[in-house]
């Protein structure tokens, strides 16, 4: 693949993404630590003839990404915690109509206003269920400068090809800190893209939720004489409001189902030094890199950890992580909140004797923080 | 080379961060890899800033600087000198402002401190107090010789609007000759 060398910030970087995979509108509302974002893109979508505005608050924000997803271009709003509690109510409905849009979110101390300027993975729950009901969330989780990019750019594509919001997981430290990212060149990134799928046929057949039992809506673009309806109550296949019985479990089971069965389409990790680890250190996102820091210092010492990163948050990596857990013998969840991953990391594995090094303070975790504990196990 | 890891603290509002910034980048393009942290108080103005630099030759994973492996400081503002020097190693280098800082006896014996009036050489000698970032760049690189010099200034303009390039090459020059009389 080739390849491109920039220097830059995490927050830009995903900036930088959104216009390579496409996106063409952005609205948001600026908040620590993920303003960058939003400035990166009011240079970036007048640029390329898309729209960047700065809406009233976060839920417009929200809504009018939403607007312009059902509208038909990629789009994508940025924020931190305490906006995704502000918009959780419009993810809801962006989930239930079927609308593809990506979510980033810089994560800071919660829960409320919290630590504004200080780090944190607090939002890792909150992410799997931002609104009420049944659905299935995808979140995926940059544990580099890199990632901020490749991540981005994947969240679009998923997007689309699952009709419905995704999550970029960053955190304070990942968003602001300044550095060398290799990324794959924007043609690269071009080839890559699958917009999503259109129907073709007479405007008069076209039901946009009649759709096999395990697939997303087909959403055409607004205003090409394809017409339909949005609603956030239960629909039938044209769109419109309804509560016949097997129309209501069939779409809910639906928006279950075309991610579930296809995780292997969404499912990432990354595994460092895992082959001969005698114990298996879970992080991600900035924590994983003082994860790795521990790891070249626990291996000059003959101590043989390796890590375990998911890059996909949610669905999780299940099936990796119990074939893992069932032949390393010690396993430790590093987070920045209180084990909110240790939970689906013994959910999937079976195991309770996961231990866990927390902090909840608005401050890293150093490498030999996670030495000592691991000496220690 | 080894791993170098320097701090730059301040108060928010002072311009520390482009300093950290311009080191990360210039060590980057000269071959390698640079990190640039940042942590900041909630406060807009007047809160305690420091900024972590992490240059290597290999990869660089955690970007912070651990406490107690600080090989270098600088600081303009006393009350993150008191916050952050603990990080510095003992026998590491800390340059302060004098009219900002002032050291304890204790610290004298600790680390190596050297005085330097950042904020005066910007704001009488160069004219233009916003120029102080660069005079800390010359400084820290002067006494730490992370990055050729050549390079470090390259980088450095290429960060700051070109009407203001006479000032931070001054600014640099001055920082450079205030640094070389400190610890001749």
């Amino acid at each position: 693949m080739a390849m491109r060398e920039i220097i830059s910030s995490g927050n830009e970087l995903a900036a930088l993404a959104a216009r390579d995979a496409g996106c063409k509108f952005f609205a948001g509302y600026p908040i620590t630590p993920s303003s960058e974002v939003m400035h990166e893109m009011s240079d970036l979508m007048p640029e390329i003839g898309g729209v960047c505005i700065q809406m009233e608050d976060e839920i417009a924000g929200v809504a009018a990404a939403i607007g312009a997803g059902m509208a038909g271009v990629r789009t994508m709003t940025a924020t931190s915690g305490p906006g995704i509690s502000l918009k959780a109510e419009n993810l809801g409905l962006a989930q239930m109509t079927e609308v593809p849009l990506v979510v980033v979110n810089v994560m800071r101390g919660g829960p409320s206003t919290g630590l504004p300027t200080r780090v944190s993975q607090g939002d890792v729950a909150q992410a799997k269920n931002p609104s009420h009901g049944d659905y299935k969330s995808i979140t995926l989780c940059a544990g580099s400068l890199s990632e901020c990019y490749t991540e981005t750019v994947r969240a679009f594509n998923l997007a689309d090809r699952f009709m419905q919001p995704v999550f970029v997981l960053l955190d304070e430290t990942i968003g602001h800190m300044h550095g060398k990212a290799v990324l794959p060149t924007e043609e690269e990134v071009n080839k890559g893209i699958v917009p999503r799928k259109q129907f073709t046929g007479p405007a008069e057949e076209y039901f946009p939720y009649e759709c096999e039992h395990d697939q997303p809506a087909v959403l055409n673009p607004m205003f090409k004489g394809y017409r339909y309806h949005f609603t956030g109550l239960h629909h039938d296949k044209k769109g419109f409001p309804t509560e016949e019985i097997e129309t209501c479990r069939k779409l809910i089971q639906r928006l279950e189902d075309k991610v579930e069965l296809h995780k292997d389409e969404i499912e990432l990790n990354e595994e460092f030094f895992l082959d001969d680890a005698e114990i298996m250190i879970v992080a991600y996102g900035s924590v994983s890199l003082a994860a790795k820091e521990a790891i070249r210092h626990l291996r000059a010492e003959g101590i043989k950890a390796g890590l375990f990163r998911p890059i996909t948050l949610w669905p999780s990596p299940q099936d990796r992580m119990r074939e893992l857990a069932s032949r390393i013998p010690k396993v430790l969840c590093v987070e920045l909140n209180i084990g909110q991953y240790r939970d689906e990391v013994q959910r999937s594995t079976g195991r309770l004797d996961i231990a866990g090094l927390f902090k909840v303070n608005g401050r890293p975790i150093s490498p030999y923080e996670i030495v000592n504990k691991v000496k220690e196990l | 080379m080894a791993r170098t890891l320097m701090r730059f603290t301040g108060v928010g509002g002072q311009g520390v961060l482009l300093a950290g910034e311009i080191f990360a980048s210039a060590k980057i393009r000269v071959g390698g890899h640079g990190l640039k942290t940042a942590t900041y108080t909630s406060q807009v103005r007047g809160g305690p800033t420091v900024v972590d630099i992490t240059l290597d030759d290999e990869e660089i994973f955690y970007p912070y600087a651990n406490d107690g492996e600080i090989n270098f400081m600088l600081s303009v503002a006393q009350v993150s000198y008191n916050s952050f020097k603990g990080g510095v190693k003992k026998g590491g280098t800390i340059v302060v402002d004098p009219n900002l800082v002032k050291p304890t006896d204790e610290d004298r014996k600790t680390w190596n401190i050297i005085e330097i009036p950042i904020i005066t050489i910007a704001k009488e000698e160069v004219g233009n107090v916003i120029t102080q970032s660069v005079v800390a760049l010359a400084i820290a690189n002067t006494i730490m010789k992370p990055i050729d010099k050549e390079s470090l200034i390259e980088t450095m303009l290429s960060k700051v609007p070109e009407k203001v390039h006479a000032a931070n090459k001054l600014a640099y020059e001055l920082g450079e000759k205030y640094a070389l009389e400190a610890i001749a």
